[in-house]
Formats: C-alpha cells, structure tokens, sequence
C-alpha cells in the first residue's frame, strides 16, 4: 500500500510534524530509527539539556496538557557562579532580578527593566518571524508580498525608535550590545552566555546579539534567559507527543531506521530501510537534518552539484558536549546560595572575556581550557530521574568542537574534559569531587553517531544571521521544500531552526498541508 | 568681517573639500576652514624626514568615484593615479603567494599553490565583480529612512526593493551572505589555501575591530573588486606625490570653482540660535556667519564639542555616545637607505612596486587581533606595506626609499594608555615582524616615525584615531550611519550638515559621502548639484 506521508525520524519536530499532520487527516507514518521516539529529549544522558522542551504554543494547540505534558519554569533562570567565590543569580521575577543586580551596580538595576522589556519587545518580532514560512526573496510572489508586510507591519509597531534598535541590534556582538547597558561583567557575563549558545564563535564576534534575541523566542514571557522544562525528566515530553500523535491517527514505527529516500523522476516515491523494505509514500518528509537528508539519504545522482554545495557548505560546527556526573549527595556551594537558585542553569561565564577566552581555544582548534558551562540538576524536579539518595547533574560544555586540529576525541579527551568540568565546579562547590559518583561523557562525535546529528550540532546548523530565515537550510530551499518533488523537511535545520523545539516542524506539516504542496 | 556665506565647511580632508567643491561649482560662495597649516586631513603628504615624502596616514586610493574625478576634473589640477597592481604574501615556510594586474599570472601563480583554488579564483572573480557592480549604486544613494512614510523615502525603499529585485536570486543571495559572514567563512567556501585566504580576508578587517573569523568581515571583500581589473586581488592605485596631491587636486577644482580656503583657521564652536546654524567661531575668536555650516568632522567631534549636548534631542545623543569608532591601526613610516630584501623573492623586481602583505595565515590574523581584544597591540601585527618611492622615484632622494607600513591591530584604548615608550615598543614589534621576512631592513631605517591611533586622533582629530570616522560595521552602516533618522547628511540642527566619512558610505579615499552631502543640501536649500 501506499502511504500518504512518511516521516523520516521521531524526533520532536518530526513528532510534532506528524501529529499536525494526522490532525488535518492525513494519513501519516513514522519511522525512528531508535527503539525509542523522541530522539534527543528521550534519551536518558540527556536529561536537563536543551533542547529538552516544546513551544508552549505548539504543546497548547496539540492538547499535550491532556496528555500529561508538564511545563514548569523554574524561579531561578541562571545561578552565575563568580571569580571570586560569589554569585549572582537571574530570576525570572524581574524585580527580584534588579534586587540581586543592585548589589552590584545601582545603575546596572536600574536600567535592568527597560532591557528586560526591549528584549521581550524585540524577541516578540522573532517570534512574528518565525511563525511564517519563510518569502521567496527576491522572487516575491502576492503570498510572499503579503507575508513581508506582515512581518513589516509588526516590526513598525516596536514603534519609530525601536524599530531602528532592532535593525541595529541584531547584527551587533553581544558583547557591544551589553556594553550599551551595563557596567558590571559579572552581568554581561550572565547574559552574554546566552548570545553564543551552540555557536562557535565568541561575545565579541558579530551577530552574536541575534543569538541572544533568539533564544528568548517561546521562552516565559518578561523572564531573561529563563527555560521552560518537563516535568517527568526525559521521555514524558516524548511520551506525550506519541500519544497526541497516535490519537489523531498517526502510525509510529521505532527501530526502523532509513536507508534511502526512493527517487523517481526527480519525484519521492517512499523510502528503503536498512532492513530492505520498502515503503511507498506519495510524500517524504524529513526530520533528519538537511545534510543527512539530502547528502545522505538521496541518491547523489538524484541532484544538481550548486545544490549539492550549497547544503556541504551549511555550517554545523557543533561546539557543545554534556558531562553527566552521578552525585552521592547536593554540591554546596560556597556561593550564598537558596536552594531556588540551585533549580536554575547553574552557570560558570564570570564575564565577557571569561567566554572569549573559552573561544580562543576552540578557535585554534581546541577544548576550551576554561569553558562556559551550564548545569542542571534534574533530580530537583524528578527526584525519580536517581536512586534515593543520589542526584543527577548534567553539565553543557562549551566550547568543544566536534573538529578538533590536535587528536581526536578519544578517551583520553573525553577524561580530560569531564577533569576539567569537574575542577572548575569544585571550586564553587568543593564537596563535589567526592560527590561524583560516576561521570559520563557525550562529546561532538556521540551526538553524531547515537543521534544522527552532522558534526554533532542539536540544532541542524548554527543559527547565525547568514543561515537564518530565507537562508536556512539553503538560498532558495527555505520553503520545506527541496528540489525532489514531494520531499519536505521539517528538522531544525528548516525555519526557524534550533532551539524552538516544535516550530520547525509545525511550520513544515502546515505548508504541506497547502493545496500547491499536495502535487 | 560681516559678510555672510552661503555655505562654511568644517574641516579640510578630503571630503569636506569635495562638498566645498561641488557648492561652490552650483554658484555657492563656500568657505572651507581647516585646522591645520594645509589641507588634507588624513590625506597628506608630508616631508617628515629631509628629501623624504610620506603618504603620512592614508596610503593608498581604491574607491575614488569616477564621477567625482569627471566632474571636478581632477587630472586638471593635478591627479595622477599610478597603477599599485601586484600583491605578495611572504610565508613562513620561505614561499610566497603573489597576485598581479594580469588575471592569467594570477591564476598560474595560484595553481602553484592549488589547483582547486586557481579554477575557483575565475568563477569567485566574476561573482564578486558582478556583485560589486551591484552595490555601487548603493554606494551613490542617499539612504532612505525605513521608519519615514514620506514619499521620497517611500520611494527610496521602492527603488532599493526593485533594485536588489533586479540582482536574481542568486548574487542577491551571495551579497546577503557576503553583509552576513566572516570573511574566513566565506572564503572556505570557495578555497583551500590558507594564505590565499588570510591575504583576501586581511581586507576584511582594515579599520574594524574584529578577527576575519567574525561575521561582518566579509563585505569589505567587495571592495576590491569595485575596480574594473577583475580577478586582481585588489584595483588599487597610488597618487603620484601622495595621498596629499588628492587633496591638493580636489582643493585646486573648488579653488576654480570659486571656493575660499582657509588654513591655520581652527574652529572651537557652531554659531547657534534657536536650533538653527548661524556660522562658527574661530579659535581666534572671530564670528563667520553662513547660511548652511557642514562639518565634516566625525559626529563625536562635531556635537559633543562643536555643537554642546545641550542644543541636541536625548534620543540622538544617546545615538551619538553610543556609535563606535574603536580605533585598532596605526602607521609606521620609514625612511630607508636601500630597498629591502625579502628572502622569498630575492633582490629587485616587480614585487616591489606593488603591495607586500603580512598576512601568512588566517590564525595569524587571528592571533593579531587575540592580543588587541585584551588591550595590547599585536606582537606579530597584521601590515600592508608599500613601497612608494618605487612607484613615484619624486618620494624619495635618488636611490633611498621611503616605506608606508599599515599596521593592525593597535587598539585606542591599549593597557596603559599610549606612552612614548608603548609607541616605540609598537614600533619594534613591526620592524621585527617585518625583518623576519626581510633581514636587511633594521640596517637601511634612516628614519621611522610610528603613528598610534592616539598620534591619529592628535594630529588628524579623528576620535580615537578611527581611519572610518567610526567603525564600518553592519550596525554602523547606510540608514544607521552616523545615528537612526539622521543618515541623510542633515542633523537635528537646522541648516548644519554632516560630509564625513562617519555618513553614508563612508571609509577609504571615496568623497562619496562629500559628493552626496553637497546634493543633499543643494537639494534643500536650491541649486544644481550637476
């Protein structure tokens, strides 16, 4: 028989693809290559990470609430450890926030609203942008005309000043950008952390002032840098997508991973699996990222060679790697700290120059000697995630690069990297080296090999201004289409990319869902 | 001295002479008032050694705009622009890497190197040209105010939608990406040779304070295709008798165009009156009255001390405190007793009368700038060196040379602050970085003057001694240059007008933004701009 829709990967966005899918009617069937849907956020060793959440938006029109779905926003949104033994923590109480920024610079508190507001303003023209699929630039259409002058239409109700801020903003370092604020580093580091999030570049590389706009898309609204995050740890966000999915009709097969996509004519006609079998589709759609896909799935012969080189040249860069240490008991640090701020990303990025030296090393090709972490404690949430007793810590390493110019990253490497996130926590927490328990390691290469993702990038490529919007995946190809007829993509690594877990691939099932996407 | 004039220009670098020219040529009486005992701002030449001529900040001319050299009918009074065609890389293993005016040398010499990048060097030639080509009537427009309604910017943004419309997908694409990415990335995308690369890139961060692996470094690649000699690394050239004859060329045409100029003439004040312009004041203390005042100063200068913060709307001046300048080169000049000898290309030839570019490696640069991010300048510093006594023998005595060394990055705000002894020690580190790559040059220094962005900023006036008159950053650029509302040469003060390099396009030996600050105000005030 022949299927309506095949759905490549059982990942957040091709669950959530799916089920918009099957919401509409269409008969849809996923394929996961692991014995588990859910891809990243199901996987045990990636509990607490990001991305480890879904849209609120998406999981409110989805009905995942009825399903067991559990947002919870933590008080804390960053719980900054400091050179010099202290601390400094962002809540998403924003008049909390200005209290704890007071003891630092009065100043620094007392322009702290009126940023907090500016990035909320600024983030709510993302969130416009994002929620459209992409123009044709330059070959507008009526369509594409109508959607650039919505998005111009939103972008003038910041108003005169602030519109012009936004222009100028988002093409800015973050570093420059902060320095317009504040004085104090241990704030600009704080918040600069979040302007180079899975990125390989530093604070005071331009665009980096995007990426800190971006990842307050979808975030709790008036917070900054505050996450929403399951409550169940990992698999309840998956479990739920299932559930919602299946119940508006859509198949889910697991272990059953792709081998090719089967092309005829320049048309998707199904897909072969490493078992042999083959399943006949009318339309293909994509959750892996654009270089699996279209390098690695499509038979080569099937595409033009600028395309081809168009999507090489994509960059995925991952620079992120999560140590998960086992503790016997909590971290106490010295940092005056209530137990609130502990439920926050517990963050090493003392100042703007602490991240831009981690930079450096990877620059040249190497793991950041002192590297910007970002850790959580799930066990807070779930105690359930350990033993009784025993405590969970995921710590997101940055910088280490998936290339690495001396060795590779071998056990040696991955010793040295859970040593060095394990030595710089103890200094803020000296109980915790005997706290550690068991200590494991996923570097670049692991997300790559256990979850498909190109050089081991979450996000399906870096979300920097040139491989955003009309440009992501590739010029041209914005649109969830690609050259082969009846093959859409719907992963991160389509608009509006990583780090909005859902949007990517409810914006891929309602273009599909297009009476000119049906031929 | 009661008269009034139609127009008084702050300031005689080169684009307040341009502007001064083309009022003066549309029947205005222009006077042109310059600090220093000659015109030129940073574009002089000077004889800071006896017998030696020096190109003393600005040293060479890319970006002069054809229509400016017609129109004021520069080679008249003097402009001759001698070809600067040839550049070479030295490298640390004792090769090099050197382009040339003719394409074809340039594509074999980079075979030598590779294969892939000696083929992907035609097709990259020819995207680049055609995209140049393309952002040169942006270079010629008045930018429009995306947040105005009015019908002229309406218009404008029509104009701009159409034109960037007519480009295709393709090159508009290449463009968006070339505002959006490193010069290091872009690069990537087309060659392998790390040299090749790290030499195209060095283009990318003149005047910046950033690494060629961070965005916003790739447009500037642009620029060295605006000139017709395509596939060449660079269409520069180098004015007979220095920078300083461009000014002295363009002072000449308003001269004949009627416009008065003023040297040793310092101006402390604009001459205010209900948020109107009236004239200047002189250090002298002298009142000049003038229908129109235009500075061509950079904006911190000319409203923070020209103008007062008290006669300017908050919204602006946060604009104006805020706009970067970041100044990160500076200038070694020396005066040399034999030519140097580079050990990869031994002896005399044609090499030494093009450009001798320090940029081995993309880590290279990088590393450059690691030291100036931290407040140091560089130890092993990126520089574009000339020769200028090879091209124009009047620079130098018969047989001594003078060299021109720009050098990167030396940042403003340097640990310490610029002392007499930091400036010597900056002086060493590039001497030193360059007898690496040619031994015998410590023995020829007969003479070396080092210039600090803080000497540029003392002798010039450009604030912290920005070549750019403020950084040419994506954030920094068209409607947002100098400040949001105020990009079209006029300020919040009536009848007082901007022409620097700190307006739109700004950067380099172009006289654009004086040529487009002179139609502005003739379109406000009548007259033809021609």
């Amino acid at each position: 028989m022949t299927r309506e829709v095949v759905v490549i990967g059982g990942g957040v966005n091709g669950l959530v693809a799916a089920a918009y899918l099957a919401k509409a009617g269409v008969p849809v069937l996923v394929l996961e290559a692991r014995d588990t849907p859910g891809g990243l956020v199901a996987s045990e060793e990636m509990a607490g990470c990001d991305p480890g959440w879904l849209l609120p938006d998406i999981a409110k029109h989805l009905g995942l609430g009825a399903a067991g779905l559990e947002l919870v926003v933590p008080e804390a949104s960053v719980f900054s450890l400091l050179e010099d033994g202290g601390s400094l923590t962002l809540w998403t109480d924003p008049a909390r926030t200005a209290q704890e920024i007071a003891r630092f610079s009065h100043e620094d508190a007392r322009r702290w609203p009126s940023f907090a507001d500016s990035l909320a303003r600024f983030a709510g023209v993302l969130e416009a942008v994002y929620a459209v699929t992409p123009p044709r630039i330059p070959n507008t259409r009526t369509r594409d005309l109508t959607t650039l002058l919505g998005l111009a239409r939103r972008l003038r109700r910041l108003g005169k000043r602030d519109m012009i801020e936004f222009l100028r903003v988002a093409p800015m370092s973050v570093a420059e950008w902060l320095d317009d604020w504040f004085a104090d580093d241990a704030l600009k580091g704080a918040l600069g952390a979040g302007g180079i999030t899975r990125i390989l570049q530093g604070p005071r590389s331009a665009g980096t002032a995007f990426v800190l706009l971006h990842h307050h898309v979808g975030r709790p609204a008036g917070a900054v840098r505050a996450a929403h995050l399951v409550k169940g740890g990992p698999g309840a966000l998956a479990r739920a997508l299932v559930q919602v999915a299946q119940g508006f009709g859509a198949e889910i097969r697991t272990s059953a991973p792709v081998r090719e996509i089967v092309v005829r004519d320049g048309r998707a006609i199904g897909v072969a699996l490493e078992t042999g079998e083959h399943v006949a589709a009318r339309r293909v759609v994509s959750s892996a990222d654009p270089r699996r896909t279209l390098c690695g799935l499509v038979p080569p012969a099937c595409l033009d060679p600028e395309f081809v080189r168009a999507v090489h040249n994509v960059r995925f860069r991952g620079a992120v790697a999560v140590v998960r240490l086992i503790l016997g008991e909590l971290p106490r640090f010295t940092a005056r700290a209530d137990d609130g701020a502990l439920r926050g990303a517990i963050t090493i990025a003392p100042s703007l120059d602490y991240l831009e030296r981690a930079y450096d090393d990877a620059k040249y090709g190497g793991v950041s000697r002192h590297p910007f972490l970002e850790a959580r404690i799930p066990t807070l949430l779930d105690p359930g995630l350990a033993p009784p007793g025993r405590h969970l810590m995921t710590v997101q390493v940055q910088y280490a690069p998936y290339h690495l110019r001396n060795g590779a990253w071998d056990a040696a490497a991955r010793e040295r990297l859970a040593d060095t996130v394990v030595a710089a926590l103890a200094q803020h927490a000296p109980n915790l080296r005997t706290a550690v328990l068991e200590r494991h390691v996923v570097a670049p290469p692991d997300l790559e090999e256990r979850f498909s993702l190109t050089e081991g990038h979450p996000y399906h490529g870096e979300m920097t201004l040139d491989q955003i919007f009309f440009m992501r995946p590739v010029a041209g190809y914005a649109r969830y289409r690609t050259p082969i007829k009846g093959l859409f993509l719907c992963g991160a690594g389509a608009h509006p990319g990583g780090g909005l877990p859902g949007a990517s691939g409810r914006n891929a099932a309602r273009e599909m869902l297009l009476k000119e996407s049906r031929r | 001295m009661a008269q009034t004039w139609d127009a008084i220009i702050i300031g005689g670098g080169h684009n307040g002479l341009v502007t001064a020219a083309y009022l003066a040529r549309a029947g205005k009486r222009v006077l042109v008032l310059e600090r220093r005992y000659r015109v030129g701002g940073a574009a002089v030449s000077e004889e800071i050694y006896p017998g030696f001529k020096f190109s003393v900040f600005s040293y060479v001319v890319s970006l002069l705009r054809p229509e400016i050299i017609r129109d004021l009918d520069l080679p008249r009074h003097g402009l001759e622009i001698l070809p600067l065609e040839s550049t070479i890389t030295p490298m640390d293993n004792g090769d090099y890497l050197s382009s040339w005016g003719d394409p074809d040398k340039t594509r074999r010499e980079i075979y030598r190197h590779s294969p892939r990048d000696a083929e992907a060097m035609v097709e990259f030639g020819r995207l680049m040209h055609y995209m140049a080509q393309a952002v040169k009537p942006i270079l010629g427009m008045i930018p429009p105010d995306p947040t105005s309604l009015s019908p002229r910017d309406l218009l404008g943004l029509l104009r701009l939608g159409r034109h960037f419309r007519s480009l295709g997908p393709q090159k508009l694409h290449a463009l968006y990406k070339l505002m959006t990415m490193s010069s290091a990335d872009y690069l990537d995308e087309w060659y392998e040779t790390d040299v090749l690369k790290a030499t195209k890139s060095a283009s990318g961060i003149i005047g910046t304070f950033l690494g060629p692996r961070s965005p916003g470094t790739a447009y500037v690649l642009l620029h060295h295709y605006m000139g017709e000699i395509d596939g060449s690394f660079r269409a520069w050239g180098f004015a007979k008798g220095g920078t300083g004859a461009i000014s002295e060329a363009i002072a000449g045409a308003a001269r004949r165009f009627g416009a008065e100029i003023r040297t040793d003439a310092p101006v402390t004040r604009v001459l205010l009156k209900r948020g109107r312009a009236l004239g200047v004041v002189l250090e002298n203390g002298d009142e000049l009255r003038a229908r129109t005042v235009v500075s061509s100063l950079d904006p911190r200068r000319t409203f923070l001390e020209f103008v007062g913060e008290a006669a300017l709307p908050d919204d602006f001046l946060a604009d104006i405190h805020r706009y970067k300048f970041r100044g990160s080169s500076g200038k070694v000049n020396l005066a040399l007793d034999e030519l140097p000898n580079f050990t990869c290309l031994p002896g005399v030839g044609p090499h030494l009368r093009g450009a001798i570019s320090i940029s081995p490696s993309i880590d290279y640069l990088e590393r450059a700038y690691d030291d100036a991010k931290y407040g140091e300048f560089s130890r092993r510093p990126y520089m574009d060196v000339i020769i200028p006594s090879m091209i124009d023998p009047h620079m130098a005595p018969p047989g001594k040379h003078v060299m021109s060394i720009f050098v990167q990055y030396a940042p403003y705000n340097v640990t310490g602050g610029w002392t007499d002894e930091r400036r010597e020690a900056f002086g060493d580190a590039v001497v030193d970085t360059l007898s690496h790559y040619a031994p015998n040059l410590k023995r020829a220094i007969l003479h070396r003057q080092v210039i600090t962005p803080a000497d540029i900023e003392r002798l010039t006036g450009l604030s912290e001694g920005n070549i750019f008159q403020g950084e040419l950053a994506l954030h920094q650029l068209f409607f947002l240059r100098p400040a949001p509302h105020w990009a079209k040469y006029r300020t919040p003060i009536r009848r007082l007008y901007q022409c620097g390099a700190c307006t739109h396009p700004g950067g380099g030996i172009m006289g654009a933004s004086g040529r487009l600050a002179a139609l502005q105000i003739l379109r406000d005030v009548g007259g033809t701009g021609g």
